[in-house]
């Protein structure tokens, strides 16, 4: 079975769960309307000044904002901000803790002793908070958005990789790999990181849910991505202020953040029921800002 | 003669799953009588626990059952849940596999021994506390008082088991159903609780049901045994005859393959193929096609035999008559390797000391050391082998694992080849490593899952730079062969292989390298005893054509014997007793030899002998008992045992090696020994 | 006991003594330093000077940071830049807030968590069992700030039943107005927490259901109600002890967005106002204490251990 024949194997299993396959079909749709909007005429900034605050109508499908915006377009924007965001943070979030989970869970001694005080400190402080504090250190900005939502994620990826080490390190092929007289990093990244891939491919989704729930949150709390980009937070921000005026405001661009993190939510669990064999995915431990 | 206490007729059992209908019992008919111990035998997979689950009304929701199980005159199938309560804890107690897992953490032993009582109504929640006590002194607990109030993790295993016995009969059932009781302790441990089980089974009259794998264990006990295989009972009959004259084919084959303590050595006969799993049972007869007699006979494929009398058995094979009696025991032995275990040696241990520190607290600071191996010595010629047996926690892996370098050593020495190696550098080790390799106990476990299998067969020969060097395709492939599997295999994934193919491939894996020595540690501990003979078959096969030396740690004093030329007993991380096989099986010193050897079950009900039943478990190796460790627990302990540990010497006039003061034979000692029964 | 309790107090020092590095390297990390951050970008030489002889900047870090957390272990968290009044004041008139709101919170998970889980796990495959796992899904993934505002258009934009606002009101002072400020925010997260709750709790009581011992239980002849209270129910409570305690201790500083989205004055809104306002002494002091609560949670949760599960020893 090759990697290749493997992975279409796995897509299988996963796509016969209709919940699953519903989710990923959503998704694939998002991420399409946000690389094409350009193309097919979005328009997020143009202001129809004469047309504030309208409810859903044939010209505009998700009504107008204070500034005659179509909020449509906006969501549309608000995706690509959202993915790029959530996929850049976890990239960044996989590919620094990873590595220092593998260190740390090898290597044992005060590595380990180092990573444990860092995920124990990351544990008592909600995500959310360790966000804000980040960019209160680091301003607001895109970049500054990405990596607080990125570093946030650090320490659960290096707690997964961490738990893989201690728990393959026992398993007897691994002592077998070492009793040949592999070095180290043969161990490492040759025989426990391939062992490994499915927790973390797991963790990627899970933690692209609260990539966007958190990018979200910033920009809700109005210390997100600065203004004019689009993003969905920032449109909940001020459709908030105008309840009374345009429920329809808050409550459209809230339905598709909902259902994106949904998507990712039911994509997680399906991965981890058909890689690990669990049927309920791990609980985000307090990950959610609430 | 009375009605028996439970009768089962035709009893099928099938799952319906995602996976579609597993048909676990196909036809069973079983009557057990009162004061009766019946034995049922079988592999994995042949429906044997099921069965018992059935008649105890516990098989999960997804069972469907037919037929019909009548216990103590009542229908259990298809009966009411509530009957079916009733009917348990009352008629029936039921005692299963793992004590560790079968107790409630959090409950105390005592609530739960008499829980079921209470349950019934036979209880007064006043009387309870002094029946749990009561119970527990019944199982011979130590002050059972104080015990009743402890939880499940401050007992020993072996008295775990006792607390689950008296859990299972305290009601006075009329049917014990004992699943597997003793598989999950040590031997010494299981001797203890066999005799107990057959004490209480005795002192009540109940009707018992013994399953297990072990053909020995049931011939120790059971008065008439059931051989279970596919889902069907393919032979009964009372003890004696089942073991002197098997009328089934599987019967007899697996006989003659499991090695036995009481035989000379000589090839194991093996049966060929796996066990079939109920998904994918066999058409015709299910044993077909791993059978002598019937593997191409049409009628054995077309048509499954009916069961059928066959003097005084009951068998279901078309051709029992053709079934030979069993070659007498002590056939003559096979010609003997010639000249082994002379010349220099190829490992050299001396006074191996390894102890794990337990560190606690903020600064960590050492607060107990566990000695897991404490001043071991042996020596292994090339081409011999060395039996290393003990009970588990006795430092027997331990001791394997620091000299193929993976555990640091904290004292002593480990010369391979005349090169010291014990903490050596990374250079030293992988030169050692070449020619010491190391084949693991669970073939599930020891194979990368990523790797095709010829990946990983060839994956030392790639850490070391060697693949093209050794011969590369062609060499991985006539490792295949070497071990009995086709060469076109490799490149499949391990899942796709049953337990004694990995550990083939584990086998070839550790071969490719062209080693001198393979430390085997319990190599067939975890395969089907069908499964068994032909690894061991193949290990000496192997030795015989390359000249290989062997470690084989294991706990099974018959597969030693057999496999081994001189063998070493361990006891809480010291070597107790060493000597050639035939001097230290024949004569053994040290009475915890003695003790061990006397415990081994086999399967021959005629020979039933004297067993000497050690009280006491093994103790904590971070806190071992002063002088000898052994002697709160030996039969033949003087007041100078508590205090000074024996040395490890020989005896005078004897070949043997043993750390005993009052070493000797048996014989001489027994008069004087209450211990022995 | 005491020693115990001394014990895992100690454990909690390197923890602690991290963070608090990280919270006061703040200060450094942000563009201008703390000389910046006290006086603002376009200050004169003098005023920096003045500042830097007033705060005693001049002097070595490790000697800067002993100086601040030996202050901050006597109470003495600063003073806010943007108020200047002392944080530790601040701080103190937020706390009772954001506990009331954290335990009616945690209430509400509970109320709506455990029956739910505790039927489906009965009733495992069926059509409730299926339900509760979407719903637990929904509860789960639905952003806490969506429900709060759909929250606040039902109820007090449509019905007018509560205010789109929610103040803080002690529960002795008036029972009923705590009641109506407090039961939408804490609603909110409840139905989020509930969702944890239930998809835990669950879990943990079919693995339970599925244990041995429960086999052993059926075979004594126990009836199946006895079996799930008696010997289930307790086995399956004992890790959602520590999810209770974690979940408890998150909403000490991590309903940020629920308080934004209710303007409830709890500790979140604070941290929020400080960081808008770059108040660094005020974020500091805010993290500390937030910290200190949630450590200190999870240590009454490890006693509380001692005496519910007797496999622990305190020795």
């Amino acid at each position: 079975m090759s990697a290749l024949g493997s992975a279409a194997e796995i897509g299988k299993r996963i796509v016969v769960r209709k919940t699953a396959a519903l989710s990923l079909a959503y998704l694939v749709a998002v991420a399409l309307a946000a690389a094409f909007a350009t193309t097919v005429g979005f328009d997020p900034l143009s202001q129809n000044l004469a047309r504030m605050l309208e409810g859903p109508s044939r010209d505009y499908l998700f009504g107008t904002d204070e500034l005659g915006r179509d909020i449509l377009a906006r969501v549309v924007y608000g995706a690509r901000t959202s993915l790029i965001t959530a996929a850049g943070a976890v990239t960044l979030a996989a590919s620094v803790g990873v590595p220092m989970g593998l260190v740390a869970g090898f290597f044992g001694g005060w590595r380990d002793a180092v990573l444990m005080r860092i995920v124990d400190l990351k544990l008592a402080l909600p995500s959310i908070l360790l966000a804000l504090a980040l960019i209160a250190v680091l301003g607001r900005s895109q970049v500054a958005a990405l990596t607080a939502v990125g570093l946030t994620g650090v320490p659960t990826f290096a707690r997964v990789a961490r738990a893989q080490v201690l728990s393959l390190r026992r398993r007897d092929f691994v002592t077998a790999v070492e009793a040949f007289g592999a070095s180290s990093p043969y161990l490492m990244f040759r025989t426990i990181l391939p062992n490994s891939w499915s927790p973390i491919l797991t963790q990627m989704v899970v933690l692209s849910s609260v990539a966007i729930l958190l990018e979200a949150s910033l920009a809700f709390l109005g210390v997100g991505i600065p203004p004019p980009t689009p993003s969905w937070g920032e449109m909940l921000r001020t459709g908030k202020e105008y309840l009374y005026e345009s429920p329809t405001y808050a409550i459209l661009p809230g339905l598709m953040l909902t259902l994106t993190i949904l998507s990712f939510d039911t994509l997680g669990r399906a991965l981890s029921a058909v890689l690990e064999g669990r049927e309920d995915a791990p609980v985000r431990r307090g990950a959610g800002p609430a | 003669m009375p009605d028996p206490v439970l009768t089962i007729r035709s009893l099928s059992v099938t799952f319906v799953g995602p996976g579609g209908i597993v048909p676990a019992v196909r036809g069973v008919d079983l009557e057990v009588h009162e004061n009766e111990v019946v034995g049922i035998v079988g592999e994995s997979g042949s429906g044997k626990s099921v069965t018992a689950l059935a008649v105890a009304g516990l098989l999960p929701p997804s069972a469907r059952v037919t037929g019909s199980i009548v216990l103590a005159g009542r229908e259990v199938v298809g009966a009411p849940r509530e009957a079916l309560r009733l009917m348990r804890g009352q008629d029936i107690g039921v005692i299963f596999q793992d004590p560790t897992t079968t107790l409630n953490p959090l409950m105390p032993v005592g609530s739960q021994v008499v829980e079921g009582e209470l349950a019934h109504g036979r209880l007064r929640v006043d009387e309870a506390w002094p029946r749990a006590v009561e119970l527990l002194r019944e199982v011979e607990i130590a002050d059972p008082a104080g015990r009743a109030a402890q939880y499940p993790h401050q007992f020993s295993g072996g008295m775990r088991q006792r607390a689950v016995i008296a859990m299972a009969m305290a009601g006075r059932p009329k049917l014990i159903v004992a699943d597997e009781p003793t598989t999950a302790l040590d031997v010494t441990v299981q001797a203890q609780v066999l005799a107990l089980l057959a004490r209480r089974q005795a002192a009540t009259g109940a009707a018992a049901i013994l399953i297990s794998h072990d053909l020995g264990l049931v011939a120790e006990v059971a008065h008439r045994v059931a051989v279970m295989y596919g889902g069907r009972i393919v032979e009964t009959g009372s003890a004696h005859d089942i073991f002197k004259r098997p009328r089934h084919p599987y019967t007899a084959a697996l006989l003659k393959s499991a090695p036995r303590i009481e035989a000379a050595e000589g090839r194991l006969d093996p049966i060929p193929g796996q066990p079939p799993t109920p998904t994918d049972l066999p058409a015709g007869c299910s044993f077909h096609p791993r059978c002598a007699i019937g593997a191409h006979r049409p009628r054995c494929r077309a048509e499954e035999p009916p069961f059928r009398s066959v003097a005084a058995h009951g068998v279901a094979c078309h051709f029992a008559e053709e079934v030979a009696a069993p070659a007498t025991i002590d056939a003559p032995a096979a010609a003997r390797r010639p000249s082994v275990g002379q010349g220099e040696a190829l490992l050299e241990v001396e006074g191996l000391k390894i102890h794990f520190p337990i560190k606690a607290g903020l600064l960590r600071r050492v607060i107990r050391t566990v000695r897991a191996v404490d001043g071991v010595s042996l020596r292994i010629a090339p081409g011999e082998t060395l039996g290393l047996v003990g009970e588990s926690g006795c430092g027997k892996t331990t001791t394997g694992r620091a000299i193929m370098g993976l555990i640091p050593v904290t004292g002593g020495s480990i010369r391979f080849r005349g090169r010291a190696i014990e903490n050596a550098g990374r250079d030293v080790l992988r030169e050692a490593r070449r020619e010491m390799q190391y084949v693991f106990q669970d073939p599930y476990s020891s194979l990368n899952p990523m790797l095709a299998v010829g990946d990983a067969v060839a994956e030392p020969l790639r850490i070391h730079g060697c693949y093209d060097e050794m011969g590369g395709a062609r060499w991985i492939a006539r490792l295949f062969e070497m071990v009995g599997l086709s060469p076109s295999v490799a490149h499949r994934q391990p899942r796709e292989f049953s337990g004694g193919q990995k550990q083939r491939i584990g086998i070839a894996r550790a071969l490719a390298l062209k080693p001198r020595l393979l430390i085997l540690d319990e190599p067939v501990a975890s395969l089907d005893v069908s499964i068994q003979a032909q690894i061991v078959n193949l290990l000496q096969d192997l030795q015989r054509e390359l000249g290989l030396a062997y470690l084989f740690i294991a706990h099974d004093l018959s597969v030693v014997k057999h496999m081994s030329d001189r063998v070493a007993v361990m006891y809480l991380g010291r070597i107790v007793e060493q000597s050639d096989k035939a001097t230290l099986y024949a004569s053994p010193l040290h009475p915890y030899t003695q003790a061990l050897l006397s415990a081994v079950p086999a399967p021959d009900p005629s020979g039933r002998r004297r067993r000497i039943v050690l009280a006491g478990e093994i103790p904590n190796p971070a806190s071992p008992p002063s002088g000898c460790h052994f002697h709160p627990r030996c039969f033949r302990a003087g007041p100078r045992c508590a205090v000074e540990p024996p040395t490890f010497e020989p005896q005078p006039g004897s070949p043997t090696l043993r750390a005993c003061h009052f070493a000797g034979p048996l014989e001489a000692t027994r008069g004087a020994a209450g211990a022995a029964s | 006991m005491i020693g115990y309790v001394a014990r895992r107090l100690m454990q909690l020092l390197p923890v602690l003594l991290t963070a608090s590095a990280l919270i006061f390297g703040m200060m450094y990390a942000v563009p201008g330093g703390p000389v910046g951050v006290l006086v603002g970008e376009n200050a004169t030489p003098e005023q920096i000077e003045k500042v830097t002889k007033e705060f005693g900047l001049d002097r070595p870090v490790l000697v800067q940071y002993a100086d601040w957390l030996g202050r901050a272990m006597t109470g003495d968290l600063g003073h806010s830049l943007h108020s200047r009044e002392p944080v530790a004041k601040l701080i103190g008139e937020r706390l009772p807030a954001t506990i009331q709101l954290a335990l009616t919170a945690t209430v509400i998970g509970l109320l709506l968590g455990v029956p739910l889980a505790v039927a489906s796990a009965l009733t495992q495959g069926s059509w409730f069992d299926r339900g509760l796992s979407g719903w637990s899904a929904l509860a789960l993934g639905v952003p806490t700030f969506w429900v709060g505002i759909l929250l606040i258009l039902l109820f007090a934009v449509q019905l007018r039943l509560l205010p789109a606002a929610s103040g803080y009101v002690p529960f002795w002072d008036s029972p009923w107005q705590m009641l109506r400020n407090t039961i939408l925010p804490a609603s909110t997260l409840g139905l989020y927490v509930s969702g944890i709750f239930a998809r835990f709790l669950r879990g943990s009581l079919i693995a339970e259901l599925n244990a041995d011992y429960v086999r052993t239980a059926r075979s004594k002849g126990l009836v199946e109600s006895a079996i799930v209270v008696r010997h289930v129910m307790r086995n399956a409570l004992l890790p959602f002890v520590t999810i209770v305690g974690i979940m408890l201790a998150g909403f000490i500083g991590g309903a940020v967005v629920t308080e934004a989205v209710f303007t409830y004055p709890g500790m979140g809104r604070l941290v929020i106002q400080a960081i808008g306002s770059r108040d660094y002494p005020l974020i500091q002091g805010c993290i500390l204490v937030i910290l200190v609560g949630y450590m200190l949670i999870n240590l009454a949760v490890d006693v509380l251990y001692v005496y519910i599960d007797p496999r622990i020893d305190y020795g």
